[in-house]
């Protein structure tokens, strides 16, 4: 083993392990150190996992945790009104325990112990007999109550009696008997000044001394009797609060502790503040009795308490400084060391010796006790009634309003007495009477109350004494009253002297008008036609007729407003008397009888089937009245927009006259009339109804569209005509529409024959009135067309309508007639440019589906149709005569154009609203423009519509590919 | 020409339920129920006074209820802009109805008690078909331009008073509404037995009799006052005499015919207002008055008196 020799060792080795012994147990490491409860429930832990536990294993309530609570209440089963939510609710078993912070066990009731505490303090027995007898069989005090007395002593008092100390004694030394005099005194002393804490004045001590020695004298002789001592009296000792701060008196600064820390109140030293859980709890002494006090986890009585770990820091628990701020210690004299109980040692802290500091009390603060109350009725001092007066001298004086009796302000406002005053006044005699007179007493009385002095009975047996004071005080008011009536009427005079009339002067800058005024005050004239007969004697001859108009107006006036002053006032007040009298009038008449007047009204009400079904009734009309008309649920009945401004909403002011059919019997009339001055259809054969006419006038047009249509009536001719008409005469038309739209002054070209153009204009008026239709004068804004576009014509339009030399180059190709091929050498630009026009005139007002747009009223009249529209006239009102039976309508609704099954002529590529807008009135005008030129030119100028139609197709034909479907959907419904 | 005897009060009953708000009878007039401001209605037994049954469940006053035909369900109004429909022997609220968009005023069955109608302070009458579980109301009438006060119906008409001064009749079988204006806003309606006339207890101090064919004021009773109270009015089983509350804690009694009062029944000295009333469909001998917390059983039999004596 030369190993184990080189080896070194360290330490001792372990006990060799010997195979029989079995080894002892290990104990316990600290760490596994568990506490348990009676439960088995670990009662501390690491700090980590809580520190303690609580609940059920550190959760609350069950094994679940918190179960919330449930309520439940059916109409069954209603839910009874359950307890209150103790705190004990919410324990734990060990807090209801004995160590528990509300340990619950058999204990004396309050009342019960207090009750003998009581007796033995006064060391009398209260006389139970005379308080009322309990209820029991047997009378008397019962019995048991005297021998199962309960000893509930308190530390103090049980180490009192033991130190010798009786109930009923006071506490301290004994005394001997002079010493106790002393204590009595002061006892006395102090009780007194218990009493009268804060009353004006300390009392003097000598009535105090007076009253020892009064108490004193009785028992002089034992004076000297030293050896005997007696045991002190008992007395509640006054306890004064030292005042620590400077604040004012019973001033206490805002708190720095948490408002709703209740504990932190009753502490206020403490320099941490503990969020104390329970604090609620503890604090409720008046509500209910609550055994819960101390903290929920405890510290064994052993143990160091440990660093409240959920408290608030406070900065005064820091040291700023190095310095040792700490005062030195006082050596402090007490006087009753010698009396430390054994065990106990005596308060060594300064808590009571603080300087007090002296308070700078105002210079002439009274102290009083707010407390006792005082009676009204005792005199008050002298100084506050002095102070009172003063500040109510203004009400004597009154700043001479109330000074005045009704018939001095009367006076001053220059009322005039009624008859009836005066004659009461007469009959009273004058106030000067002799001494001792009834009247005297009322005198007084009079001049009191004038003068609004002090209160205070007069009585017969005063009158003397009081006649005298109460008389200088009137005569002192009446004086004060007299200079400031004086002042008033000095006030007051210039007015007065102003006005003799008793009347303001308005017109004093001018003496003669003045004068003038005052007597045409005094003349007090009525009529107008007086006062200018009046005004007009007086007036000098110098005034114009103008001036005297204003003169005599003014004065007028001024007589209105400067009444005079009694007058004004008569107007505005009434007495209450009679106000008062005819409110009795009025209540004493009976309540009206109202009549009542019974009136039945019937209207159709459908009851709902249902109702019908459960009343057993069949349906009225069975069942087949008219809904009323269903509200919607959701419409608010009541719309801010009804309050607004109603002329915006109401239907006759909204004077946009746009898509009234009504207007629209112009085009047709001019339509027939461009067929050379055939018999034409009505011009304005309306029926009222558009409603009703609308599918009457589709059937209408319906042939004059078809392709197998041969026209029959005149119109129809003048329709298929039109369709025929040269471009060139389509321009013309173009131009009137566009042109009287954009500027008026154009269309209100002066016409030569003034008779001739008013004509028919009032005639196709009459015509319009006699049909109901509005009147279509140009003047009238319903008619005209808001909705055009007033801009300048643009585009293709702007090639149309350009200035005369270009209108005029257009008008080179126009007249020539019959040929076609000359078109074809025009220009290109000529060319695209007819095309375009083709596009724009090709479309007949037939092709736009829709009901037709109002027309500018009646078409302007332009000089070359003057002459035209004469004959028309005639012709209209023959027309009218001959088919206004037939009610053919003017008013139409032009369908999309069912002739070819291509729809070519459709403008779908121009089918802007501008364009919608204007094909009415195009169409009026093409006809109208046509109608003055001559009929010979027609065969040809159709045969070039329709070579122009042609062209136009193959253009126009790619553009309303698309609309196709659409319109032949149209078609086939029709 | 029935012979008038006093009424005597039999019973008081002290219904505990608060202000009682309105007391009627069922169909025959074997029981009562009231209407109390406490949001119940209670079932009396209005001979003796003894409380069969309380029902709760409205959430506001209790303003009116009505009972079936065959006495198995109750219908009752209520602020709370409901209606409920009770079981009676269960005292369990078959069905809640809510339509209405105020406190609802009346109540009434029709007369096999298929359809509730029921009046409110949002102006409209509604007719609820309580047979099927509908929820909503058959028909709504807004024709009145004022809190509805009463409705009645009878085997074909719909008789709505309204505060707006006007009796609207809904004729069912003629599919027309009738409008009797009488300028006054009557309080209560009340239809005789005959359903000839009706009458109507308007606010201005007057019972009005009321044609109901032309429409005519037949007759007028006065004497009571109402000032602001809706003061119920009623006409007694014989057709031969009109009641009314008033506002003093008294009740009067009208000869139908000659208008004049026939009794004033001090109902109680200290005041009080007789705002509801119940006249016993079958008995002219018997009347129902509600006044402040109480009911009282009025009655000419002398016969129960000498019991009780």
């Amino acid at each position: 083993m030369d190993d184990e020799e080189s080896l070194h060792r360290f330490g001792t080795p372990l006990p060799p392990l010997e195979k029989d012994v079995v080894p002892a147990k290990k104990p316990l490491a600290i760490e596994d150190q568990i506490v348990k409860d009676e439960n088995g429930k670990r009662r501390f832990h690491g700090a980590f996992t809580g520190g303690f536990s609580a609940g059920f294993w550190n959760t609350v309530g069950s094994l679940e945790g918190w179960t919330p609570q449930t309520f439940k209440s059916s109409r069954a089963e209603k839910a009874t009104p359950r307890a209150q939510q103790r705190p004990e609710d919410f324990m734990d078993k060990e807090d209801l325990g004995e160590f528990g912070i509300a340990p619950q066990g058999i204990r004396t009731r309050e009342e019960f112990a207090k009750e003998s505490e009581e007796e033995q303090r006064t060391g009398q027995r209260k006389r139970k007999l005379m308080q009322p007898e309990q209820v029991g069989p047997i009378p008397g005090v019962p019995v048991l109550e005297h021998l199962l007395r309960p000893v509930r002593d308190k530390v103090a008092v049980r180490i009192l009696k033991s130190m010798g100390w009786k109930p009923g004694q006071g506490v301290g030394p004994r005394q001997t008997r002079k010493e106790k005099r002393l204590a009595s005194a002061r006892n006395k002393r102090e009780q007194y000044l218990l009493d009268h804490y804060g009353a004006e004045g300390l009392p003097s001590l000598d009535q105090l001394q007076n009253a020892a020695v009064e108490e004193g004298n009785d028992d002089d002789d034992d004076e000297d009797d030293e050896e005997i001592t007696f045991a002190p009296n008992d007395y509640e000792p006054i306890f004064y609060t030292p005042k620590e701060n400077r604040f004012g008196m019973s001033y206490s600064g805002l708190s720095r502790d948490p408002i709703l820390s209740k504990s932190s109140s009753s502490h206020p030293a403490a320099p941490m503040q503990h969020i104390n859980l329970f604090g609620q709890l503890e604090t409720q002494p008046k509500q209910k009795q609550l055994s819960i006090r101390g903290q929920a986890f405890g510290v064994g009585a052993f143990e160091e308490e440990d660093d409240d770990i959920y408290a608030r820091d406070d900065l005064t628990r820091y040291d700023f400084s190095l310095a040792d701020k700490k005062p030195k210690q006082k050596k402090i004299q007490h006087v009753q060391q010698r009396h430390v109980i054994d065990g106990f040692s005596e308060d060594k802290s300064e808590a009571a010796l603080h300087k007090p500091y002296a308070i700078d009390l105002p210079r002439d603060f009274k102290p009083r006790n707010w407390l006792q109350r005082r009676s009204r009725f005792e005199p008050m001092d002298s100084e506050r009634t002095k102070k009172l007066e003063a500040r109510n001298e203004y009400k004597k004086t009154g700043l001479g309003r109330h000074d005045l009796n009704p018939d001095q302000r009367a006076q001053l406002l220059g009322e005039q007495k009624s008859q009836k005053e005066e004659q009461q006044q007469q009959p009273q005699p004058p106030s000067r009477n002799p001494f001792k007179d009834r009247g005297k007493l009322l005198e007084l009385i009079n001049a009191k109350s004038e003068g609004f002095t002090k209160g205070g009975l007069i009585t017969e047996e005063e009158l003397p004494k009081a006649e005298t004071a109460a008389t200088a005080m009137a005569k002192q008011v009446k004086e004060s009253n007299a200079t400031i009536q004086e002042k008033a009427v000095l006030k007051t005079k210039d007015l007065a002297s102003a006005t003799p009339s008793g009347g303001f002067k308005p017109f004093l800058a001018d003496e003669a008008k003045q004068e003038r005024y005052d007597k045409f005050l005094d003349a007090q004239l009525k009529t107008d036609a007086e006062i200018t007969e009046f005004l007009a004697n007086m007036q000098p001859v110098t005034l114009s007729l103008w001036d005297r108009e204003m003169e005599k107006k003014e004065f007028i006036q001024a007589a209105k407003i400067y009444r005079p002053l009694n007058g004004l006032m008569y107007d505005r007040f009434v007495s209450e008397a009679t106000v008062q009298a005819e409110q009795a009038k009025e209540q004493q008449k009976p309540p009206e009888e109202r009549k009542v007047v019974m009136e039945r009204t019937k209207t159709m009400w459908k009851p709902a089937s249902l109702l019908c079904k459960r009343y057993n009734i069949a349906e009225p009309f069975g069942g087949s009245m008219l809904e009323p008309p269903k509200e919607l649920k959701g419409k608010p009945k009541i719309s801010i927009f009804d309050y607004l401004e109603t002329s915006i909403n109401s239907k006759a002011d909204f004077q946009t006259p746009t898509i009234r059919p009504k207007h629209m019997e112009k085009p047709k009339p001019a339509v027939a009339s461009s067929f050379a001055l055939a018999p034409l259809a009505p011009p304005a054969a309306v029926a009222p109804e558009p409603e009703k006419e609308k599918p009457a006038q589709r059937k209408e047009e319906e042939p004059i569209v078809k392709a197998s249509f041969v026209p029959r009536t005149p119109l129809e001719h003048a329709v298929d005509e039109s369709r025929e008409k040269p471009i060139s005469e389509k321009k013309d038309l173009f131009r009137s529409i566009f042109e009287d739209s954009d500027d008026e002054e154009k269309v209100a070209v002066p016409p030569p024959q003034i008779a001739t153009l008013s004509t028919p204009q009032e005639k196709l008026a009459a015509i319009n009135e006699a049909l109901g239709l509005p009147s279509t004068s140009a003047a009238s804004a319903a008619t005209l067309n808001v909705l055009r576009n007033n801009s300048p014509p643009r585009g293709i339009f702007a090639a149309l309508f350009k200035p005369i030399e270009e209108a005029a180059a257009p008008a080179k190709f126009a007249p020539i007639e019959g040929n076609k091929l000359k078109i074809a050498y025009k220009s290109r630009e000529e060319r695209l440019r007819n095309d375009k026009e083709l596009a724009m005139a090709q479309v007949p007002a037939e092709d736009i589906y829709g009901p037709k747009l109002p027309g500018k009223g009646p078409p302007p009249r332009t000089q070359e149709t003057d002459h035209a529209e004469v004959d028309l006239e005639a012709k209209l009102q023959h027309l009218w005569q001959k088919h206004a039976p037939k009610k053919r309508s003017a008013d139409k609704w032009v369908e999309k154009k069912t002739l070819s099954s291509d729809d070519s002529d459709s403008d779908s590529s121009s089918d802007t609203s501008s364009s919608c807008s204007a094909s009415s009135p195009r169409k009026a005008k093409r006809s109208r423009v046509s109608k003055s030129k001559k009929s010979s030119h027609r065969s040809s100028s159709s045969k070039k519509s329709k070579k122009s139609k042609q062209k136009s197709k193959k253009k126009s034909k790619k553009s309303s590919d698309r609309s196709k479907p659409k319109a032949k959907k149209k078609k086939s419904k029709h | 020409m029935p012979v008038f005897a006093n009424y005597h009060c039999k019973t008081t009953i002290d219904c505990q339920q608060g202000a009682v708000r309105a007391v009627r009878y069922n169909v025959d007039g074997s029981y009562c129920m009231s209407c109390g401001s406490d949001k119940k209605i209670k079932l009396w037994n209005p001979a003796t006074g003894l409380l069969l049954k309380t029902y709760g469940g409205h959430a506001d006053e209790v303003t009116d209820v009505a009972g079936s035909c065959d006495s198995s369900y109750i219908v009752s109004s209520s602020l709370d802009k409901s209606i409920i429909y009770w079981d009676v022997s269960t005292g369990t609220p078959v069905r809640r109805l809510r339509s209405h968009a105020g406190g609802v005023r009346c109540v009434c069955f029709n007369e096999d008690s298929s359809i509730t109608i029921s009046g409110g302070r949002d102006n409209a009458v509604m007719c609820w078909d309580i047979r099927t579980r509908r929820l909503d109301p058959v028909q709504v009438m807004k024709d009145a331009r004022d809190c509805i006060t009463t409705v009645l119906t009878n085997e074909n008409k719909i008789y709505a008073a309204s505060l707006d001064g006007c009796i609207r009749h809904y004729d069912i079988r003629v599919g027309e509404m009738t409008c009797d204006k009488i300028g006054e806003p009557v309080t209560y309606l009340a239809k005789t037995q005959d359903e000839q006339c009706l009458v109507a207890g308007c606010q201005d101090s007057v019972v009005r009799l009321i044609d109901c064919e032309t429409g005519g004021l037949l007759s007028e009773y006065k004497g009571h006052r109402a000032d602001d109270y809706h003061i119920e009015c009623g006409i007694l089983a014989n057709d031969a005499h009109i009641v009314a509350g008033s506002s003093a804690g008294d009740a009067y009694i009208w000869d139908l015919l000659e208008g004049k009062v026939l009794q004033r029944i001090r109902i109680s000295d200290n005041g009080g207002v007789v705002h509801s009333l119940a006249t016993h469909p079958r008995r002219s001998e018997e009347l129902l008055f509600a006044r402040r917390r109480d009911m009282y059983v009025f009655t000419t039999d002398l016969q129960i008196e000498e019991e009780q004596l």
